[in-house]
């Protein structure tokens, strides 16, 4: 039989020489400019870095073509960071031109350190995933595009993080990420009662639902479960434990978009990310109601925030009534919360802007 | 919908080969799920587990946690991997005529 068990490889084995040599005696780092670091530890020893982006979605030969570049310039070594960027690491200066150079050749941005838009944290869309209300891939090209120059640019008084789920279950940030895309359903699901009894535990979905929207079947003799729709708000959660509740729908699926979520704890503590637009429909292959919106929200929050100021902290300094004025968004009655800690959410003072 | 062949009885079975006409269970259909993962001769502690869990499911609606499953047969994780290939969910389930597991499995 095959070994089991045996966990990833020790990562110390795959470090560059400078790395190992220096390491925990980083003395500080400072960022040369947009993708490029340099680290200095209290041996004296130089490291430089050169971060790229990357689609995240890849093919081998991608990664053959970033080895070449590793073994040219970096004794074959190189990593990839927690937003999926690549980082070619390297003691000598001299070699940071030929390492731009070459990944550049590749098609590959030159950025994401500092006061900048890095990657979109992301995840599977139509590609892989069995319960996406919207794209993940294509959404996030589409964005990419959009804020390009944010990425290869310092234009920004802060980090700004973005990150896309295809449906509520939220894989990877979005729940705390500056700018957040979220795929999300506007129609209930469609029981197929012929085979939901041999495809599904039926306490199983019942105890799926958040607002308690599903019970069984009326009819005795119908071995299966009915759906009461004006208590349904189209989580999908009963069609991730149950095949025979889909609920996807090409017309009613789309997009929300949160806004002034972080993870640091530096200056304010971390937050999570809050509604601004409930619903935007899927225009595949570019949404661009979907780019322009955060386009629009990014040149506000630019121009208006102060130096370190992360979105949600601006918007907490100005207020959202000013945020909603300021970026255009309507609000609707759709932005109120209605779930269990609603009160929370609601307004308990007289203080606002009119 | 797949078929398989079981036997000279054909089944309808999804694409992972999880049972979709559950009325149509047999001990044969689960000696032959078996056989398909390489284990030939099912003893009595196979036959424990599966009743186990077919009995639970007609109780209650739903397969066991694996907690309360090795609890109740006695039965450690790492022998239900020994006697199940694919652990309880994808072998012992599967034999055993119970949905397929769901959810981010
Ligand atoms: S966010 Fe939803 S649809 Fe997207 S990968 Fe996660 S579970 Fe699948
Ligand atoms: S989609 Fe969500 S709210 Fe609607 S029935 Fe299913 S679990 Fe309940």
């Amino acid at each position: 039989m095959a070994r089991t068990d045996i966990g990833p490889p020790d990562y110390r084995l795959m470090l560059p020489e400078t790395i190992t040599s220096n390491y925990g005696k980083w003395k500080y780092h400072e960022i040369l400019k947009p993708g490029v670091m340099k680290h200095v530890s209290e041996t004296g020893d130089e490291l430089y870095t050169v971060r790229a982006g990357s689609p995240r979605l890849v093919s081998i030969d991608f990664i053959r073509d970033i080895c070449d570049i590793a073994d040219k310039y970096c004794d074959g070594h190189l990593r990839f960071t927690s937003r999926f960027n690549i980082e070619l690491m390297t003691p000598k200066k001299e070699n940071v031109d030929g390492i731009i150079g070459d990944l550049k050749k590749l098609g590959l941005p030159i950025g994401g350190i500092g006061d900048c838009i890095s990657n979109i944290v992301h995840t599977q869309g139509w590609i892989h995933c069995h319960s996406a209300a919207t794209d993940a891939s294509g959404l996030v090209k589409s964005i990419m595009d959009e804020l390009y120059e944010y990425f290869t640019e310092f234009k920004l008084h802060a980090k700004l993080r973005i990150a896309v789920a295809c449906c509520i279950n939220m894989c990877g940030a979005v729940h705390c990420s500056d700018l957040a895309v979220v795929g999300i359903h506007t129609t209930p699901p469609k029981v197929n009662h012929e085979k939901l009894a041999s495809t599904c535990e039926i306490p199983s979905v019942i105890a799926s639902c958040p607002t308690g929207a599903i019970r069984r079947h009326s009819d005795k003799n119908i071995n299966s479960v009915e759906v009461r729709e004006e208590r349904c708000m189209y989580c999908g959660n009963c069609y991730t434990v149950c095949p025979s509740m889909p609920l996807a729908d090409p017309d009613g699926d789309g997009v929300a978009i949160y806004v002034g979520g972080k993870v640091s704890n530096s200056r304010k503590p971390p937050m999570f990310s809050r509604l601004a637009v409930p619903f935007i429909p899927n225009n595949p292959p570019r949404w661009p109601e979907v780019t322009s919106i955060l386009k629009k929200i990014v040149e506000v929050y630019a121009r208006d925030s102060k130096k370190y100021e992360r979105l949600g902290e601006w918007i907490q300094r100005i207020g959202w009534e000013r945020f909603f004025a300021l970026t255009n968004i309507p609000f609707t009655e759709q932005h109120i919360d209605d779930f269990t800690y609603a009160t929370e959410t609601f307004r308990a003072t007289t203080q606002f802007k009119w | 919908m797949a078929s398989i062949n079981l036997h000279g009885n054909s089944y309808e079975v999804d694409e992972d080969g999880f049972l979709q006409e559950p009325d149509k269970w047999t001990e044969d259909v689960a000696k032959a799920m078996a056989e398909m993962e390489g284990i030939t001769d099912l003893n009595e502690t196979h036959w424990k587990v599966m009743n186990y869990l077919r009995d639970y499911f007609k109780q209650n609606g739903i397969a066991p946690m694996v907690r309360k499953l090795t609890k109740d047969t006695g039965v450690n994780l790492k022998e239900m991997y020994e006697l199940f290939p694919q652990g309880p969910a994808n072998s012992a389930c599967k034999w055993a005529g119970l949905p397929k597991p769901t959810g981010c499995v």
